[in-house]
């Protein structure tokens, strides 16, 4: 089954282009215990905004929260025009925002007792319904889409964390999201890995016109392409603007990752 | 995220209130068991597609791995229980009844205990340990966020396994037992095999074997959803993976005693239920 024209790609040479894919307004929590403080981001289609942040700064677990994998105290997501409370229950968050939204988590994340084409086939399997040959089909020509051409028994723990990364982004993309999350997508690569599955990324970007947030406390990523980059620390937003407005900017956490050896 | 830190914690982030953390634990465990009956009720209803051919795995895995520690084990149970049972009739003159005492006994307490016990130790820790794994590296969390139902995926098949399984090699161990007791009675007791049979005819009614059997079902159940609750509820760091797992052999012992205890209660003072 030939993989169905990237509904992303439409929305973004339309009517749609220019109108955030992703916004969060005011979002604190997790409710329990708070360490994420009144946050308003926003994604525009097309896109990349890059979250830069320290370790512990908060990061992914501003990420945990809009993806709805923790329950919010305040605030509100807004996903394509739709928009979904943060503060009910994560198991109720619909399967429609999820399936919007691909991601890939640090450590890729993928299921390791199950092969990868049967991981990239599972979205396919649970969202569209397709029968087991189409779902394999799509999958194979998921993983060819981000260079990787494996045997059907191949298992996650017998390839690299490279290729792993790889076959996580395949699996993000499967339901063709307008949004991908990429929360420390070059965590334990070597830095050509890391380069590669960067334009990777950007190719796809291209191709099929979705809009991709990345948490890293890698300031390259600021200068790779990046729309607007946020800077947290202390789970709040302390600098948010573009490349050139967060160089002149002044704040200690920004002048610190900004002028980490080799952040560039 | 670092591996093995304890995540996400801010400089600043206040401690979770511990009634908070009580009433959160109760809710997700009363969730777990409510969505572990929906989607086993799925399971059975529709076959599962994928899911299904999950099922089969476990059940490999689960039940027919184990054949072979609870042959072995149903045997020697059979045999320490005759001696047992014999040694104590001494005192009366009565080790011929020791027959009718595997019979009754086999079906009803050993069998189902003993298959229970060794698959506590075998697959409960194997279970949590398995989800803990999974929660540690964020496959759980994977799954949520491309709106998959880590119940319907990782717990209900293990549970439709192990509720097949678990029957099964209870009639298995009965077998077994029973096998044990003649080995005993015959070999060391110097009873007839015709003797023997008689014994367990008198005393072995198809009650017994029923009996045994809903306890099979319900100790299942306990050892799966318990092995659940263990391994998806973890922090985040490597070293909850051996914690859930020796957490779980210890709550699955208490639970299918504790059960089982309260189903002898009522048998002993309600006879005539079941």
């Amino acid at each position: 089954m030939a993989l169905p024209a990237p509904e992303a790609v439409r929305r973004n040479t339309g009517w749609m282009a220019g109108i955030p894919v992703l916004e969060v307004r005011h979002l604190t929590g997790p409710a329990d215990a708070p360490v994420i403080h009144d946050v308003n981001l926003k994604l525009d289609a097309g896109k990349t905004h890059v979250v830069l942040g320290l370790i512990h700064s908060g990061k992914s677990m501003l990420m945990r929260l809009l993806l709805g994998l923790e329950r919010a105290e305040s605030g509100t997501v807004v996903v394509e025009g739709r928009s979904y409370e943060a503060t009910g229950e994560t198991e109720t968050v619909t399967r429609d925002m999820r399936r919007r939204i691909g991601v890939v988590f640090e450590g890729s994340a993928l299921l390791a007792r199950i092969s990868i084409i049967e991981n990239v086939e599972l979205p396919l399997l649970e969202h569209r319904h397709t029968n087991a040959k189409d779902a394999r089909d799509a999958a194979q020509e998921l993983l060819l889409m981000v260079g990787m051409n494996v045997a059907e028994d191949t298992t996650p723990l017998q390839v690299g964390r490279a290729e792993q990364r790889r076959v996580a982004l395949a699996r993000a993309l499967a339901l063709d999201p307008g949004i991908l999350i990429m929360d420390e997508p070059s965590h334990g690569l070597d830095p050509h890995a890391a380069a590669e599955l960067d334009d990777t990324v950007k190719r796809l970007q291209q191709e099929r016109g979705f809009g991709v947030m990345i948490a890293s406390h890698e300031a390259r990523y600021a200068f790779r392409g990046a729309h607007e980059i946020s800077v947290m620390a202390g789970g709040r937003i302390v600098e948010q603007g573009t490349r050139d407005e967060l160089q002149a900017s002044s704040h200690e956490v920004v002048r610190q990752l900004l002028n980490r050896r080799g952040s560039r | 995220m670092t591996a093995g830190a304890v995540l996400p914690a801010g400089p600043d982030a206040p401690a979770l209130r511990p009634e908070s953390r009580l009433s959160g634990r109760f809710v997700s465990r009363a969730r777990l068991v409510g969505r572990s009956m929906y989607w086993l009720a799925w399971l059975i209803g529709s076959g599962g597609g994928r899911v299904g051919s999950g099922v089969q795995r476990e059940i490999e895995t689960l039940g027919i791995g184990a054949l072979r520690l609870v042959g072995a084990a149903s045997v020697l149970v059979g045999l320490i229980a005759t001696f047992q049972i014999a040694y104590q009739l001494s005192a009366y003159s009565a080790q011929s009844m020791s027959g009718q005492a595997i019979g009754w006994f086999g079906a009803r307490e050993l069998g189902p205990l003993v298959v229970a016990i060794l698959v506590i130790a075998r697959s409960a820790s194997r279970i949590a340990g398995e989800f803990a794994s999974m929660s540690v590296n964020a496959e759980i969390d994977a799954l949520r966020a491309m709106g998959l139902d880590p119940i319907k995926y990782l717990v209900a098949p293990k549970l439709a396994a192990l509720l097949l399984a678990l029957p099964a090699l209870t009639i298995l161990s009965d077998g077994l037992i029973l096998l044990g007791g003649w080995v005993g009675n015959t070999m060391f007791l110097g009873f007839t095999t015709g003797f023997y049979l008689e014994q367990l005819r008198v005393s072995f009614t198809i009650r017994d074997l029923i009996v045994g059997l809903v306890k099979a079902v319900a100790f299942a159940l306990l050892i799966g959803l318990v092995a659940a609750d263990e391994g998806l509820n973890v922090e985040r760091r490597v070293s909850a993976i051996s914690e859930a797992a020796t957490r779980t052999v210890v709550a699955c012992l208490i639970a299918v005693l504790a059960f089982d205890t309260l189903m002898n209660a009522i048998f002993y003072f309600i006879p005539s239920f079941l």
